[in-house]
């Protein structure tokens, strides 16, 4: 009987939030799911080659903006991928609890049988404001602070789960380097391994 | 006054019946977490992160300076996660048969088969069905 109650009130707290949530959550959980299946059977990529261009196009083409985009970038963008938007306290790689909800969804979709199994990187990216190197260790850590929390908190399974930060060497729109739209963290499929 | 208590039970269970769904996502439990929470967790929990429960148990730690309405909800929200979890464990267990029986010679691991049990669900079990249902999984 007392499973029942519990099961009762949840289904009760289910109703009343998602009412709640409907008129402004835009992002769901299928999205993230259509936009990430469907990878090819192998991606040749690694999180740790992303890693290290990234690295490398600092130490290549130093300067206070990089003068294009990295060399991996027309991979990078053949591949299943989705951006979200994650808020972090500034300079920090602290979540911020209106975030919460966003890496939930993510758990939610990497846990389906539609996305087990494949590979994942999370990439953290800022805009172009301030020094590239301060950029690039800001955007790994606040992506390996998204990957902890899913790994941990939620438990997706972390070996098919990597983190990367490419700071400002991958800007999603150059023409505006320190707009808002360059701050994301994207979710790319690197497919069976 | 306990028949009233009674009858909202009744009419609670009534209305979640046809739902199947009586586990909550990850995304709608952490969600009640940053809403109910938020306040106390910037004023109580600035280093704390989200790995790890960090943030309900810095909450827990703090439960005496927490708002009433965030020490009833953090406990929920472990619960909820804790349910979804347990609903997604126990998949494998409770749809073996079915396994056996519709997804024969499908590779094990990384999902093969719970894709093949969603392709097979008109065939499938119901109890494997609501398993998977529970678990979030369709």
């Amino acid at each position: 009987m007392k499973t029942y109650l519990l099961a009762g009130l949840s289904a009760a707290i289910l109703a009343v939030s998602s009412v709640g949530a409907a008129a402004q959550t835009k992002l769901n959980r299928n999205e993230i799911i259509n936009s990430l299946q469907g990878a090819q059977q192998e991606v040749d990529l690694t999180a740790d080659q992303m890693q290290k261009a990234a690295i490398e196009n600092i130490r290549k083409y130093p300067g206070a903006n990089s003068p294009h985009d990295m060399p991996l970038s027309a991979k990078l963008a053949t591949l299943r991928q989705f951006n979200v938007e994650i808020t972090f306290e500034f300079d920090s790689d602290r979540i911020r609890p209106d975030s919460y909800e966003t890496v939930g969804l993510i758990a939610d979709a990497l846990h389906t049988p539609y996305l087990q199994g494949q590979t994942f990187v999370i990439v953290g990216h800022t805009d172009a404001k301030g020094p590239r190197q301060y950029n690039l260790d800001l955007s790994i850590k606040r992506a390996q602070a998204v990957r902890e929390a899913l790994v941990t908190t939620f438990q997706v399974p972390g070996q098919y789960l990597f983190a990367v930060g490419l700071g400002e060497e991958q800007l999603r729109d150059p023409s505006k380097p320190d707009a808002a739209v360059n701050r994301r963290v994207q979710l790319i499929n690197l497919g069976y391994k | 006054m306990r028949q009233l208590i009674f009858a909202i039970m009744a009419f609670a269970m009534l209305a979640s019946a046809p739902a199947v769904a009586q586990t909550v996502g990850f995304a709608e439990a952490i969600k009640m977490l940053g809403a109910s929470c938020g306040k106390d967790i910037e004023t109580y929990c600035k280093s704390a992160s989200l790995a790890n429960n960090g943030i309900t148990n810095c909450l827990e730690k703090n439960k005496a300076k927490v708002s009433a309405k965030c020490n009833a909800d953090r406990v929920t929200v472990l619960s909820l996660i804790r349910e979804r979890l347990a609903a997604q464990a126990s998949v494998a267990q409770i749809c073996s048969r079915d396994s056996a029986q519709y997804c024969k010679g499908v590779k094990e691991g990384a999902g093969h088969i719970l894709r093949c049990l969603l392709k097979a669900k008109p065939s499938v079990s119901a109890k494997c069905n609501t398993a998977i249902d529970l678990a979030g999984y369709r």
